[in-house]
């Protein structure tokens, strides 16, 4: 632990553990330098949740305390690192499921006590933002990211480490939410984003003119209009083909989202346009984002897909860039469900 | 060998340090419900001052329930990181049994019952036997009502103890056998949970961490109205 402590020297060899629990994946990763993973291990609890058609609190909490230990273990093994090895630890302290998140904190704050290292709070947020440093450490900054998952829809200004500017956001459904709430309507199961994508690829993206909400009004996004008129249509159209409306609906969605990716790197100048979150695994959506960046010469950084749904390894690296940043979180840390960016 | 006991089962967050000469250390929070942010800074504070390093600890033991949901997360995942990070094994002790043993030396029925929210009590029986207290039949939840007809029922002389009984003090009140122990033992102990661990740490009964989990006794909402749904 001779980077971490002492002289507070936090550099490329530090090894920070991250554990992620703030929604419905149970996952620990260890990363070294902010960016070299050496393991990343993700338990998802999608099955358990499937037949409500959505996230149960109290069940992925109960998941989350099965599987914490198993999991923190696996990423230990496979990066092979001891236990006291480790130099930091960092948790997801928010946003998500505060009972979720509790499970995570709980235990990150415990490890870093039991092995003497610090523990460092990350914003789930900013993880995903650092998703991107993971798998293109030669992102040039300033960049624009849309955020795109089930529980989150944002446009971001990434002007340095640590330096945000909320950019424009969902005022109603995030996009994922409208992907499982269509794709329950339709009987296409969940999760929504997978099963629209699948469906839509033998439907035809133009049959239905499905509205495109705020498309001339800033760079805010609302969802919810979308997703009634998908219903209202459907009921007015009981023999529609159902292809025809996930392909419609997706292209609807796809078309509002990289439109006003591209409005705002135009507006601040940024070089770089970044897609993250689970919806940044939709097909369309990155076929789309890259023509986009192609047509007006912007630096696109589409990730993979295991780093678009959440995982710890985008936790360790924002923790390592904190950590150097702003040093050790205090171990009173609790959790808070509506953590936000911290903006200026 | 210390033991480090954590216990978090009610509103309180505990923890306690001792061994074979009793309990060194413990400190006990009520006020705040704020067991995540209590808690490790409570275990740093009680290692701190009692001069135990936590690389002395040789067992955690904690407090499984049944309790509140969240707080008994908190309690088990920072015992379970604990005992996994130092490479230590564990010993889960039930809530109410922890409640039964200061009282253990009463030789009436003793019966120990918690708050479960929502109109209802987790409740458990104890008898005396040589050296402390047996629990006889499962853990319980129910409504107060429920477990005054079971307590008269029983036609013994009864020692009532516990948060939940002194919540729901007019169901028992009437019962002419039903003796309520006062205030200062409403919630599980630490100190408590550290003396029964350690008796059964003598009898070598470990477990793994990764086999520990709280006794929760009542299935999340969602389930249940899933299979009322089945059912129906
Ligand atoms: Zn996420």
């Amino acid at each position: 632990m001779a980077d971490a402590t002492g002289d507070g020297g936090v550099g490329p060899a530090t090894l920070v553990l991250g554990i992620e629990t703030s929604c419905d994946e149970t996952a620990a990763a260890c990363v070294r330098g902010g960016t070299d993973v050496l393991s990343s291990v993700v338990s998802s609890q999608v099955e358990l949740h499937a037949r409500y058609g959505g996230v149960v609190p109290e069940i992925a909490s109960r998941a989350h305390n099965e599987l914490i230990i198993p999991v923190t273990a696996r990423a230990m093994v496979e990066a092979g690192v001891e236990g006291d090895r480790v130099d930091a630890v960092a948790a997801t302290t928010g946003p998500g499921l505060v009972g979720a998140l509790l499970v995570g904190v709980s235990a990150a704050k415990a490890l870093a006590l039991a092995w003497d290292v610090p523990f460092v709070s990350v914003n789930h947020l900013e993880a995903h933002l650092y998703a991107a440093f993971l798998e293109d450490p030669e992102l040039q900054l300033p960049m624009v990211v849309l955020l795109v998952s089930g529980g989150h829809t944002l446009l971001v200004l990434m002007e340095g480490h640590g330096r945000y500017r909320l950019l424009g956001q969902t005022l109603d459904d995030a996009a994922g939410e409208a992907f499982d709430k269509v794709a329950r309507f339709l009987g296409l199961g969940y999760p929504g984003g997978p099963a629209i994508d699948r469906v839509a690829m033998e439907g035809d993206p133009e049959a239905i003119a499905f509205p495109r909400a705020l498309m001339d009004g800033g760079l805010d996004f609302s969802f919810s209009g979308l997703k009634t008129a998908v219903v209202n249509h459907v009921r007015a159209h009981p023999d529609v083909s159902t292809a025809d409306v996930a392909a419609s609906f997706q292209a609807a969605v796809v078309d509002v989202l990289v439109a006003k990716a591209r409005a705002a790197a135009q507006e601040v100048g940024a070089g770089a346009l970044a897609l993250g979150g689970g919806v940044a695994a939709n097909s369309l959506l990155r076929e789309q984002f890259l023509t986009a960046c192609t047509e007006d010469g912007l630096h696109a950084f589409l990730p993979s897909r295991s780093m678009c749904t959440d995982n710890a390894a985008m936790i360790a690296a924002a923790g390592w860039y904190r950590l150097q940043r702003e040093g050790p979180t205090p171990l009173d840390c609790g959790a808070d469900p509506n953590l936000r960016l911290a903006t200026f | 060998m210390l033991i480090l006991g954590i216990e978090t089962s009610t509103m309180q967050v505990g923890c306690a340090i001792g061994g074979h000469e009793g309990v060194l250390a413990s400190t006990h929070i009520t006020r705040g419900k704020r067991h995540a942010e209590n808690l490790t800074p409570a275990v740093r504070f009680l290692c701190e001052q009692s001069q135990v390093g936590l690389d002395e600890i040789g067992l955690v033991a904690v407090d499984v329930g049944p309790g509140l949901f969240t707080g008994l997360r908190v309690g088990v995942a920072t015992a379970k990181a604990l005992a996994f990070a130092l490479r230590v094994p564990m010993i889960g002790v039930s809530s109410l049994d922890l409640m039964a043993f200061p009282v253990r030396f009463s030789s009436r029925l003793i019966v120990t019952a918690l708050d479960a929210r929502r109109g209802e009590l987790y409740y458990a029986f104890y008898r005396q036997v040589p050296g402390g207290v047996q629990r006889i039949g499962d853990h319980q939840l129910g409504s107060p009502d429920d477990l005054a007809s079971e307590l008269l029922a029983t036609g013994e002389e009864v020692l009532l103890v516990g948060d939940g009984a002194q919540r729901y003090v007019e169901a028992f009140e009437g019962l002419a056998k039903v003796e309520l122990v006062e205030p200062g033992n409403r919630s599980p102990s630490a100190e408590a949970l550290v003396e029964l661990a350690h008796a059964r740490a003598l009898r070598e009964e470990f477990e793994r961490p990764d086999a520990i989990e709280p006794v929760y006794l009542r299935r999340p909402d969602a389930e249940i109205n899933w299979s009322t749904r089945d059912g129906a």
